[in-house]
């Protein structure tokens, strides 16, 4: 089966050559083979469980010059949060590799990544957290993909000071109540998407004459968080338009006609969607054959790019989609084409790195820029350094909020079209919005701070 | 006709291993199994890296609830898939009340903290009485759904009452005081309390009460005719069960600084009866044995392939179909000498639950 | 709730094919419960499997032959015979020896297939998820719009359950398999090789399973981790019906789809509860299910 089936290329610390390409090969091979080497010698005293004695040989601290810099990559590899996790988990050794192609952070400190899968249950992320931090010493975390993993790993990482740097997992608590100074996001948040719906669909509103409309949202915190601040938004926005219903549906929802009918015979102007993920995909399929999309009008869904490659076939066109860092908003910009080069160099030219792999890729590629700025791969240094700093991403130059570390990420709101320069749909980019993330975030530091709860 | 020399060597060979073979002779298996173990358990975070240190807090929580379990399944013939529930009753109680404490410095003192862990045993007591009282009119497959369904709605209701529980996001940010933030501090006080609980739990299975359940396991009807009140008996049972999931719980949460409503979820309550079964539910260290194999295979194998659930799903392939009764159950049978059939019906004639030889 | 006629009949509409769905689902499961008494966990890991395998027949038919809605009909025929003998292979395998086991030992087993079976499904397709594309339009009915597609659907369910009752009640086969259900003994004593029989009833469960998650592919994107969300809805619905009894099962799956369908407006947050609630109260007031038989346990 051809890459391009779908079969995902998961690289591991056993497999040369998986994790560089070029003329790093033998090097990283031969480094590759010692920590495999390390790794078959703790397995046979690890298979000694019997005993219940596991003696585990500390690693003494090397020099500093030429110490790898290791980095764990928290993102599901099983159940539904996979499918959005595939692109980053390519993506990011594609970019270590480059780094590592200079000789790695500061030109001495190569980059080791170590990939862990969440299983999306916060109890595994902590202890897959623990152990990378304890076994493979890593300094900085990236992941997570669901935003209660990502909150149960802050702990984790804010215990043992480690850095952690976010995308996907994007619950406005993570840099608000939950904060910690150590996690820094590299996308808009959950507050800031659904601000930014709402000022596409504000728009929409005057244009069309709405007057009522209902909401259906998958009943978990992201798609309830989403909903709420999506209407107060709009009440703010938009006083006159009539919320007539909430509908809640549970998350892994596989039919969910019922809803789909239950909207129709309320007969609003618009519905509002707080879905997400596969669920997504199955209400899109589900509504457009059922034909809510000839009455009723559902801007501002939820469209990475992910889904527009993978719904290529399904998605109705001209519907109003939102997504966080689509690759065909910035081809202009020379780091989005970098993205794009190394990714289709190696898995081809129908695949495209989505929001996610994007998004990602910026982080590690922030946290170099940090290391530099630094001069040193101390975590505190590039801690303070990454601090209110403004990062070159394929997106621009962005700063980062300095009380709480959030990236000035736009969202990206737009209609669903065919181009001849895409085999998948994408949003049309004559009418694309780029809503900029401080229009739409918690608008003073003094409301952050008063959101974020005491650390020690 | 064994010769004298290799009588003298088969002699010599047995009381190399006499102690064990001698221990297992007049207290079974359980106190030879345990007995090896308890040195283990208190000298491993002095050998064994940090991560060993945090997989065997891990292991002990686990394993206390595996026991609960068993009290109910072992000892009682009862199957509950609900006990998660409990545990995540206990775990939540002990959270929102240490977040309250922490809220204003970021802190909890001591007093405030072994009041957060105190509080787990009335309110998972509480709800395994209520759930209690309607389950423990039924048994067999009708106990096991009902209790999975209620296992269900409990966790529903943690996940959906927002404002309370923080829903589906769980609540972050429990911490112990920082004597107890060490993980090595923190296993040596979670190996106490789990020590102690097992103490109480063994006494509680050699009681009269103790042999009560395990009438009531084979014989409910015999059990109701010498005149037993049988829910009562039940109902005390699953309680006590329900209490001990429950500080397994609340041990649970500051240790991994966080919980979520997957606690109560009946995945997490599949967790004590595999574990039960993978060591031996037969025996009072099966679950404990059970827990170490579940939770090392768990925390151990995502080290070295991506592929763990094929992996961990082989093993536990094998486990089911080779090692009928349990990990436990094998070693007993090398020892005794007797041959166990898998088709061996019920849990009467167990080497231990039922046996005077193990009443010490 | 739906004020006029139109939307409460298109709401019924919708319960009915919900409800179709969770019976096509879990007749398997409550067939092979009720003849064997084995509870298999991975029931809908298997339905996955069978989805998979479906998607992947139907992506080769039509590049050889071009798109065309009946080669799905010819994808699901041969999905569903690979996965009868799949389900014949897996009972004479690893069923066969839990027989005599206690239903926790059965659920271990079974959920350790879980886990073999969706790696399999991941080494072999990936992570990403899969859907088929099928032109279908929604037709208006009633004021509104209905996805005609679910006519399917329906039809599906109660061809499914008519069959099975035909086969049960009308063949000999399935006399046999009723008679053994109430005594392998005798069955035995008859000359009837009762191990034939479960394996037969097994994969004809499983078949069951994969054939239905055939007929949902056009309107159900598959992907990693769906057993898990299907699965518990399995159990309760073959619980509140009873064991051992299909009539149950398909009963149990109208109220529950019915019922959902028009909670969906009254009861917004309460999709997580419903089907346990109403699992909690059958329970409660009738522990062996709608249309069980007491003695069964």
């Amino acid at each position: 089966m051809n890459r391009k089936g779908g079969r995902a290329n998961f690289p591991t610390i056993r497999k040369k050559g998986t994790v560089m390409s070029g003329d790093e090969k033998k090097d990283w091979g031969r480094r590759i083979e010692i920590m495999s080497r390390g790794v078959s010698r703790r397995d046979f005293i690890v298979t000694s469980i019997a005993a219940g004695v596991l003696t585990m040989v500390p690693r003494f601290a090397g020099a500093q010059a030429g110490e790898p810099y290791r980095i764990g990559v928290l993102l599901p590899t099983t159940g539904s949060g996979a499918n959005y996790s595939e692109r980053p988990i390519k993506i990011l050794p594609l970019v270590a590799a480059q780094i590592n192609a200079r000789g790695g952070f500061l030109g001495k400190h190569p980059i080791e990544l170590y990939f862990r899968d969440t299983q999306t249950k916060p109890d595994v992320g902590a202890r897959e957290a623990r152990s990378l931090i304890l076994n493979d010493k890593v300094k900085t975390i990236i992941g997570t993909w669901s935003s209660a993993v990502a909150m149960a790993v802050q702990e984790i990482i804010h215990e043992h000071k480690v850095l952690h740097l976010t995308a996907t997992s994007n619950s406005s608590k993570i840099v608000h109540e939950n904060f910690t100074p150590y996690t820094f996001m590299f996308g808009p948040d959950t507050r800031m998407q659904s601000g930014a719906t709402v000022v596409a669909v504000a728009r929409l509103i005057k244009e069309k004459g709405w007057k009522k409309y209902a909401t259906i949202g998958l009943d978990y915190e992201w798609g309830r968080d989403a909903q709420k601040v999506f209407v107060e938004n709009l009440k703010a926005a938009s006083p006159g338009t009539e919320l007539m219903k909430e509908l809640w549906a549970k998350l892994g929802e596989t039919d969910f006609t019922s809803y789909i009918t239950a909207v129709m015979s309320l007969k609003p102007d618009f519905l509002f969607g707080a879905i997400a993920g596969k669920d997504n995909e199955t209400f899109l399929q589900q509504a457009k054959a059922a034909g809510l999309f000839k009455s009723v009008s559902y801007p501002g869904v939820f469209l990475p790019v992910t889904e527009l490659m993978q719904q290529r076939q399904t998605l109705p066109r001209g519907i109003i989609g939102l997504n966080r860092c689509p690759f065909f908003a910035h081809m202009d910009n020379a780091i989005m084409q970098n993205y794009v080069k190394i990714y289709q160099e190696k898995f081809g030219k129908d695949d495209y790195p989505d929001d996610f792999a994007c998004m990602y890729a910026d982080s590690l590629n922030a946290l170099d820029q940090a290391v530099t700025k630094a001069s040193t791969v101390e975590t505190e240094a590039i801690r303070k350094a990454l601090t209110g700093a403004t990062v070159d991403t394929c997106r621009g130059k962005l700063p980062l909020r300095d009380c709480n570390n959030q990236l000035d990420a736009p969202s990206y709101v737009g209609e669903v079209v065919d181009t001849p320069d895409y085999p998948f749909p994408i949003f049309n980019p004559k009418t694309m919005i780029m809503v900029q993330g401080h229009e739409v975030w918690v608008p003073t530091c003094d409301e952050v701070r008063r959101l974020q709860k005491k650390r020690t | 006709m064994p010769t004298t020399t290799e009588k003298r060597a088969s002699t010599e060979a047995t009381e190399r291993k006499g102690w064990f073979r001698a221990l297992y002779g007049r207290a079974g298996l359980s106190a030879s199994v345990l007995a090896v173990l308890v040195p283990v358990a208190l000298l491993a975070p002095l050998v064994a890296g940090e991560f060993s240190t945090v997989v065997g807090v891990e292991i002990l929580i686990l394993g206390l609830f595996a026991l609960s379990f068993n009290l109910i399944y072992g000892y009682m013939g009862q199957i509950s898939f609900g006990q998660a529930a409990f545990f995540g009753l206990g775990a939540y109680a002990t959270a929102l009340v240490c977040r309250a404490f922490q809220a204003s410095t970021g802190e909890i003192g001591y007093f405030q903290f072994f009041f957060a862990l105190f509080l787990a045993i009335p309110v998972s007591a509480l709800g395994a009485l209520v759930v209690g009282f309607f389950l423990v009119r039924l048994t067999g497959i009708y106990f096991a759904i009902l209790s999975l369904a209620f296992g269900e709605l409990l966790f529903y209701l943690v996940f959906s009452w927002y404002g309370f529980t923080g829903g589906d996001d769980g609540i972050q940010g429990i911490l112990s005081p920082p004597f107890f933030r060490n993980s090595i501090n923190y296993y040596y006080f979670t190996l106490g309390v789990v020590a102690a609980a097992m103490v109480i739990i063994w006494r509680i299975t050699q009681s009269p009460f103790g042999y009560t359940l395990r009438m009531l396991r084979d014989n409910q009807r015999r059990a109701a005719f010498v005149g037993i009140n049988v829910r009562r008996a039940m109902l005390l049972n699953f309680v006590i069960a329900g209490v001990f999931a429950g500080i397994a719980g609340s041990l649970w949460a500051p240790f991994q600084r966080s919980v979520s409503p997957a606690l109560l979820g009946w995945m997490q309550s599949g967790s004590p009866v595999f574990m039960t079964l993978i060591g031996g539910a037969d025996f009072f260290a099966g679950p404990l044995v059970g827990s170490m194999i579940y939770t090392a295979l768990n925390a151990y194998v995502t080290r070295y392939t991506v592929f763990w659930p094929l992996t961990i799903g082989s093993i536990i392939l094998v486990i089911v179909l080779f090692f009928p009764g349990g990990i436990l159950s094998i070693i007993d049978s090398r020892l005794s000498g007797s041959s166990r059939k898998a088709e061996e019906p019920g849990r009467s004639g167990s080497p231990e639950l039922a046996n005077d030889r193990a009443v010490k | 709730m739906p004020t006029d006629i139109g939307s409460f009949l298109i709401q019924l509409f919708s319960g009915l094919s919900r409800s179709m769905m969770l019976f096509l689902v879990a007749s398997g499961l409550s067939l092979i419960f009720g003849v064997m008494n084995i509870l298999n966990f991975a029931h809908a890991s298997l339905w996955l499997l069978g989805g998979y395998l479906t998607f992947s027949l139907y992506q080769a038919f039509c590049s050889a032959c071009g798109q065309h809605g009946l080669l799905l009909l010819l994808a699901i025929v041969v999905a569903t015979l690979f996965m009868f003998a799949v389900g014949w292979l897996i009972e004479r395998v690893l069923i066969r020896r839990m027989y005599a086991r206690e239903l926790p030992e059965q659920l271990l087993l079974t959920f350790a297939l879980i886990l073999i079976i969706s790696d399999l499904i991941k080494l072999i397709w990936g992570v990403q998820n899969r859907r088929i594309f099928l032109p279908i339009e929604p037709v208006e009915a009633l004021g509104a719009y209905i996805n005609p597609y679910l006519f399917v659907v329906i039809g599906c369910g109660f061809g499914v359950a008519a069959g099975l009752w035909f086969f049960l009640h009308r063949t000999r086969y399935g006399k046999i398999v009723r008679a053994a259900v109430h005594s392998r003994e005798m069955v035995g004593a008859l000359g009837i090789r009762i191990p034939t029989i479960y394996a037969g009833v097994f994969a004809l469960g499983v078949a069951i399973a994969a054939f239905s998650a055939g007929v949902f592919l056009p309107i159900v994107p598959i992907g990693l981790g769906l057993d898990m969300d299907l699965i518990v809805q399995c159990f309760a619905v073959v619980v509140i019906g009873g064991f051992g009894s299909i009539l149950g099962t398909f009963v149990a799956s109208l109220i529950v789809g019915i019922v959902y369908s028009f909670s969906v407006l009254i009861w917004p947050g309460g999709a997580l509860a419903i089907i346990f609630l109403i699992l909690v109260t059958v329970l409660i007031l009738r522990p062996w299910g709608l249309f069980g038989t007491e003695m069964r346990f």
